[in-house]
C-alpha cells in the first residue's frame, strides 16, 4: 500500500474523556476486532489498566478502512493515556503521527490536559481533529464545548465532530476526517531507511521488542540494521504490526508503525528516541528524538528478601524498556539493605511501577518515603542535589536549601475561586495570574512547591470543585525555602527509609499525620511500639501502634499438634511478607498506603 | 493389668517417656456449627465395622510391650456407642495398651445413660468429660447443639452417682450474641456443680464448618477484643473459685489436671487409633486419614498413620516442646529440654527470648524455667510463630 494511502494519528485528551472507549468503536468499525473478541477498553491490555480503568501505556494498532472515496486506507492509531503522570507517553506518540484526535468530554468541557496535550500536538505540527465525545450524556453541553474550543484552544468550532464512543455515534465521520484532513506520512522521500524508536518492551519469548515508526525506506527480516545514536549493528529477526496483538509482516515501509525485533539482547542497548537505519546504507542524519524527561519524585525500592536484589535489578532493566520515564541507580539503606533509588514522573507513576514490578516480575518490594530533588548550598559554596533525605548534609554546613516548584495551570469553575485560592495558600503557593476561559471558568496560573502537590493536591482540587476542576503542570524554578529533615523513629530507632524533608512550618502537622497513619498501617504488634517524628533529635509528634489483643488457639490437643504447627507456619510465612525493621513488621506498601489514605 | 507389676512399671517410666493412647470415635448424631472434628452420622453396621477396624489397627501398632499410662476417648461422640460396643472397644484397647492409670471419655449430655456409665466404670474409666458448652438454652440452640440444660443436669448427676474419680465440664465462650453477664452466669452455674476440672474454650472459627460459612457471609463477626476480655474474665473468675489454670483453656482442682493432655504438651508419646487419630510414637509423627472409608482402606492394606508423616527430630520436638509447653502455666524448663533434645537449634531461641522477657510476655526463673505471663498467654500463637522461626533459622545456619 503506498504511503499516500496511510494515515498516522493518535487519540489525545484529558484523563477519562473516553479515548480508549472510542478506540474500541474504531477497531470494531474497521473490523480489526470482531464483536465477539471485543472487550470494554480493549486496548487497555495490562491487568493494571483494566483494574483501574485508566490507560498507562500508549497502545498502537493498525486498521484498514475503506473510505468513501473508494480507496482503502491503512490507519495507524495510537491510544494514549490522559493522566498527567503519563504525559511522556503522549509526547512520544505524537512524534510518530501526523494528526491527532483531540477528545473533549461533552459534560466536562475543556480541561487542563486537553489544553496541554493540544499544545503538544501543535508544537509537533500535527493536524488536530477536535471531537466532542460522550454526547449521549444527559449533561452534555455542546454549546459550551464549542465555545471553549474557539476561546481556549482557538480551533474553529465547525471543525468539531460530535461523537459518542459508548453509543457509537460519529465513528464514520471521524474515520473520514482522519483520511481527508490528516496529511499522508511525511519525510517519505528521504533516500535511506529511517525509523523512529518510540517505545519498546521486553517479551519473555522474543526478547527486546522495539516499537518503530518508519519514515522512509523499508525494513525487513534478515537485514542488518544500525541504531544511529550508538552505531550498534544487529540483524533484524522479525518485523510486524500491532493488530493489536503482535502480527508478523514481511516488511514495514514508509509511514508504517509496527515493531522490530533484532539480535539485540541487552535491555540497556535500546534508547527510546533513537533512529533505526540500514547498517550498509546508513542515513546521514537522525530523526528528531525526544527531550529527556526529568523525574519529579524519587523513592528507594528495595527487595523484601535481600536475595532478590539481582532479580529486582533485572526487573527494573526490563521495565525501563517499556517505561522510558523510569530512572534508577543503586543505593543502600540501613533499614532496608541494598536497593535502588528510582525516579518517577509523579506518585501515580511511582505506584504503577511498584505494582508492575510485583506483578510482572514477581519481586516483592518495599519502598521508602518519596522525595523531590532539593538543591543544597553549603557554606563553602558547593551546591549538591539531594533526592534522598538521608543525604542531607549536617545542618551546620548548610547555607540554604532550595526546593523545586511547579508552574501549574488550574482550570476551575468561577464559583470555586475563593476556596481554590485558600488551598493554594495552604500549600505555600502563589497565583501568578488569572485568565477567564469562558463565561463560567477561570484558569489560575500558579507557582507551587512540588512537594506540596504530590500527595493530596489533586484530590483536594477535585473535592473543592466537585470534580469540575483540573490541573496541568510542568517543573518550574528552584526557590530557597526553610526546609528541615524530619526523622521517623519506630520503637525509638530512627528508620532512614521513613525520613522526609519538610517545610519547617509544616513539620509538626505533617509529623503528626505521618505518625498517625503509620501507627494505623503497621499491623498490631505484640509489644508496645511508639512511632515518633523528630527534627534534629527533638520529638515533635508521636503515636502508638495498636497492641495485639489476642492471638491464641483455644483448643490444642495431641491430634491438633500437626495442624497447629501448620497454622503457626502459615503465620510465620505471613510475617515474612513484611519487612522487619527493628522488631516491627512493616507491610511493603506502607507508603503507598500512607499517601493514599491522605485526605 | 496382670502383666504389669508395679516394680516393672517404675523401671519403665524411668527409661522411656510416658505413652498415651487416644481413640477417636468418629460418630455424632448431627454436626454442630462450630465443629471441625472428624465425625459422621453412623449408618448400618458402621459402628461394628469401626470397632473391628480399631482392633485391626491396634494390632498394627508397634507397642513394644509398653503400657499406656493414660487413655483418652474423644470424638465425635464416644457416648453414641451402645454399652456392648463400648465394652468391645474397651477390651480391645486394654488388650493392646494395658490398663491406664488415667482414662478419660468424652460424653455428650444426651448420651449419658446408667448402662453406659456402668460399663465405663466396669472397664476402669477414671475420668468423664461432659460437653456442656453452655447452660443457656438459647445459646445452645444457636450453636446447633443437641441437648438441653435439663439434660446436662441429669447427665451430671448420673456421672457423679457412678463415682468416677474425676469429672470435667467443657464450656464455650465468646459465642455469637453472648454477653459477659451470660458467660459469668455459665461459669457460676458450672461452679455450683463443682466439677473437678473445667475446660473453657473460646469459640473458634475453623475452616469447613457451618460457623465459618456464616463468618464469610458476614452473619457473625470476629471480635478479638471481646474474646480477649472474655479470656481475662474467665481466668480471674476461676482462679478466685479455686480452680487453678494449668493451660490456656484448662483448669483443675488440685490433683485433677488431665495427665493425658499434659503428656502431649510435654511432647512425650502417644498412639492415636481411629480415623483422624494422630500419633507421635516410635520415631514418627503421623495421623490417620480423617475419613472413615480411607481409614478402612488403609487398614485393609495393612497400613496406618499414613497422613502428614514426619520423622521426629530434635529440632521438631524441641520447638514444639517449647511452643506447646508454654501454653501451660508451669511453662518449660529450658535446661531439661536441652538435655532431652541436644541437637536442636537452641541458639535461635536464645536470641529472641530477651524481647519477650523485656516486653512482659515471658518470665524466667533462675533455674531456667520460662513461662508466659497472662498477656503472653493471650498471644501464645504469635509468640509460638516467632519461636518456630527462631528454631528454624538456627537450624538453617548450622546446616550451612
Ligand atoms: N456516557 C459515556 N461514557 C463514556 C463514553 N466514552 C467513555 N465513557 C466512560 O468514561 C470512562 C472513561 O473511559 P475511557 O475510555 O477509559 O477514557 P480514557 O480517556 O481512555 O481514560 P484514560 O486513558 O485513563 O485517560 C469510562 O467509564 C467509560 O465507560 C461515552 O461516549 N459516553
Ligand atoms: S458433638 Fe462434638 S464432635 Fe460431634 S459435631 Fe458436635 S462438637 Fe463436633
Ligand atoms: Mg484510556
Amino acid at each position: 500500500m503506498p504511503a499516500k494511502l496511510t494515515r498516522n494519528f493518535c487519540i489525545i485528551a484529558h484523563v477519562d474523556h473516553g479515548k480508549t472507549t472510542l478506540s474500541d468503536r474504531l477497531l470494531e468499525y474497521t473490523s480489526t476486532i470482531t464483536k465477539r473478541e471485543m472487550t470494554d477498553q480493549h486496548l487497555d491490555a495490562m491487568d493494571l489498566e483494566k483494574e483501574r480503568g485508566i490507560t498507562i501505556k500508549m497502545h498502537p494498532v493498525v486498521m484498514n478502512y475503506p473510505a468513501k472515496d473508494g480507496k482503502t486506507y491503512k490507519l495507524h492509531l495510537t491510544d494514549t493515556p490522559g493522566h498527567v503522570d503519563f504525559a511522556y507517553e503522549v509526547s512520544r506518540s505524537l512524534a510518530a503521527c501526523e494528526g491527532a484526535l483531540l477528545l473533549i468530554d461533552a459534560a466536562q468541557g475543556v480541561e487542563a490536559q486537553t489544553v496541554a496535550n493540544a499544545h503538544l500536538a501543535e508544537q509537533q505540527g500535527l493536524k488536530i481533529i477536535p471531537v466532542i465525545n460522550k454526547i449521549d450524556l444527559p449533561s452534555a453541553n455542546l454549546e459550551l464545548c464549542m465555545r471553549q474550543l474557539e476561546d481556549i484552544l482557538t480551533i474553529p468550532a465547525e471543525e468539531a465532530i460530535l461523537a459518542s464512543g459508548k453509543s457509537g455515534i460519529g465513528i464514520q465521520d471521524i474515520l473520514e476526517a482522519v483520511v481527508t484532513r490528516i496529511p499522508a506520512p511525511r519525510w517519505t522521500d528521504y533516500p535511506t531507511l529511517r525509523a523512529l524508536v518510540f517505545d519498546s518492551k521486553y517479551d519473555a519469548y522474543r526478547g527486546v521488542v522495539s516499537y518503530a515508526r518508519v519514515f522512509s525506506g523499508t525494513i525487513r527480516a534478515g537485514e542488518m540494521m544500525a541504531l544511529m545514536s550508538t552505531g550498534q549493528r544487529s540483524e533484524v529477526k522479525e518485523v510486524g504490526v500491532f493488530r493489536p496483538g503482535m502480527e508478523k509482516v514481511a516488511s514495514l515501509g514508509p509511514g508504517d508503525v509496527g515493531y522490530v525485533i533484532s539480535s539485540i539482547k541487552s535491555t540497556e542497548d535500546i534508547k527510546i528516541g533513537d533512529t533505526i537505519t540500514h547498517a550498509n546504507k546508513p542515513a546521514a542524519d537522525m530523526l528528531p528524538g525526544y527531550k529527556e524527561v526529568r523525574p519529579m519524585v524519587y523513592c528507594g525500592l528495595y527487595p523484601l528478601e535481600s536475595d532478590d536484589y539481582e532479580k529486582l535489578k533485572v526487573a527494573l532493566g526490563k521495565l525501563r524498556l517499556n517505561d522510558s520515564a523510569l530512572v534508577y541507580s543503586s543505593e543502600s539503606s540501613v533499614a532496608l539493605g541494598f536497593g535502588f533509588r528510582c525516579g518517577f514522573l509523579g506518585l501515580l507513576h511511582m505506584e504503577v511501577v511498584q505494582e508492575r514490578i510485583r506483578r510482572e516480575y514477581d519481586v516483592e518490594i518495599i519502598s521508602t518515603y518519596p522525595s523531590v530533588v532539593y538543591k543544597v548550598k553549603k557554606h563553602n559554596g558547593d551546591v549538591i542535589e539531594v533526592d534522598n533525605p538521608i543525604n542531607l548534609p549536617d545542618p551546620g554546613s548548610i547555607e540554604d536549601i532550595s526546593e523545586p516548584t511547579i508552574k501549574a495551570a488550574v482550570h476551575i469553575p468561577n464559583e470555586f475561586l475563593g476556596d481554590m485560592m485558600n488551598l493554594i495558600m495552604e500549600k505555600r503557593g502563589s497565583v501568578d495570574h488569572t485568565d477567564t476561559l469562558d463565561g463560567a471558568r477561570v484558569m489560575l496560573t500558579c507557582t507551587l512547591p512540588l512537594n506540596e502537590i504530590l500527595v493530596d493536591f489533586n484530590d483536594r482540587l477535585k473535592s473543592i470543585t466537585r470534580g469540575y476542576g483540573s490541573m496541568d503542570y510542568e517543573l518550574g524554578e528552584y526557590r530557597v525555602s526553610d526546609l528541615v529533615r524530619m526523622d521517623i523513629l519506630v520503637n525509638q530507632d530512627p528508620v532512614d527509609a521513613f525520613a522526609s524533608i519538610v517545610h519547617r512550618t509544616k513539620a509538626e502537622g505533617q509529623g503528626r499525620a505521618l505518625c498517625e497513619k503509620l501507627a494505623d498501617i503497621i499491623p498490631p504488634q505484640m509489644f508496645k511500639i511508639a512511632v515518633q517524628a523528630a527534627i534534629g533529635g527533638k520529638i515533635i509528634a508521636r503515636d502508638n501502634v495498636r497492641e495485639m489483643r489476642k492471638d491464641v488457639t483455644s483448643k490444642c490437643y495431641g491430634g491438633d499438634i500437626s495442624r497447629k504447627r501448620k497454622l503457626l507456619d502459615k503465620q510465620k510465612e505471613g510475617k515474612k511478607k513484611m519487612k522487619l525493621i527493628g522488631k516491627v513488621s512493616i507491610p511493603p506498601d506502607a507508603f503507598i498506603q500512607v499517601l493514599k489514605t491522605n485526605s | 493389668m496382670a502383666g504389669f507389676p508395679p516394680a516393672q512399671e517404675k523401671a519403665q517410666a524411668a527409661a522411656v517417656p510416658p505413652l498415651g493412647v487416644y481413640v477417636h470415635v468418629p460418630f455424632c448424631a448431627t454436626t454442630c456449627d462450630f465443629c471441625a472434628f472428624y465425625q459422621t452420622v453412623p449408618k448400618g453396621d458402621a459402628v461394628r465395622r469401626y470397632v473391628d477396624a480399631v482392633e485391626t489397627e491396634a494390632a498394627l501398632v508397634p507397642w513394644d510391650s509398653r503400657r499406656a499410662s493414660t487413655a483418652f476417648w474423644g470424638g465425635g461422640t464416644p457416648g453414641l456407642l451402645k454399652a456392648a460396643e463400648i465394652e468391645r472397644l474397651g477390651r480391645i484397647m486394654l488388650l493392646y495398651a494395658g490398663q491406664p492409670d488415667e482414662w478419660s471419655v468424652e460424653l455428650a449430655p444426651a448420651t449419658v445413660t446408667p448402662e453406659r456409665l456402668a460399663m465405663l466404670k466396669q472397664l476402669g474409666v477414671t475420668r468423664v468429660s461432659l460437653g456442656v458448652q453452655s447452660f443457656d438454652a438459647g445459646l445452645l440452640d444457636a450453636l446447633g447443639r443437641q441437648h438441653t440444660p435439663a439434660q446436662v443436669y441429669r447427665a451430671y448427676d448420673l456421672i457423679r452417682g457412678a463415682g468416677f474419680a474425676s469429672v470435667n465440664l467443657d464450656l464455650m465462650f465468646a459465642l455469637p450474641g453472648q454477653e459477659e453477664v451470660q458467660w459469668r452466669a455459665d461459669l457460676t452455674e458450672a461452679m455450683r456443680l463443682a466439677p473437678d476440672h473445667l475446660s473453657t474454650y473460646c469459640l473458634t472459627f475453623e475452616e469447613d464448618t457451618a460457623l465459618w460459612v456464616k463468618l464469610s457471609q458476614g452473619k457473625v463477626k470476629l471480635d478479638p477484643d471481646k474474646e480477649a476480655a472474655f479470656y481475662a474474665r474467665t481466668w480471674e473468675f476461676l482462679e478466685a473459685a479455686g480452680y487453678a489454670q494449668y493451660e490456656v483453656s484448662n483448669f483443675a482442682r488440685p490433683g485433677h489436671a488431665c495427665r493425658h493432655n499434659l503428656n502431649t504438651w510435654h511432647m512425650h508419646e502417644w498412639v492415636g487409633l481411629g480415623p483422624s487419630g494422630a500419633s507421635q510414637h516410635a520415631g514418627w509423627r503421623a495421623a490417620n486419614p480423617p475419613d472413615l472409608t480411607q481409614w478402612h482402606a488403609d487398614l485393609d492394606a495393612g497400613r496406618r498413620a499414613t497422613a502428614d508423616r514426619v520423622r521426629l527430630t530434635d529440632d521438631l520436638l524441641a520447638a514444639d516442646a517449647v511452643i506447646f509447653g508454654l501454653r501451660m502455666n508451669e511453662g518449660v524448663s529450658l535446661p531439661r529440654l536441652r538435655r532431652r533434645f541436644p541437637a536442636a537449634g537452641w541458639s535461635g531461641l536464645e536470641d529472641i527470648l530477651p524481647k519477650f522477657l523485656l516486653g512482659g510476655l515471658l518470665v524466667a526463673s533462675t533455674e531456667g524455667r520460662i513461662s508466659l505471663t497472662p498477656r503472653g498467654r493471650l498471644l501464645a500463637d504469635a509468640v509460638g510463630a516467632d519461636i518456630l522461626e527462631a528454631f528454624e533459622s538456627a537450624a538453617k545456619v548450622t546446616v550451612k
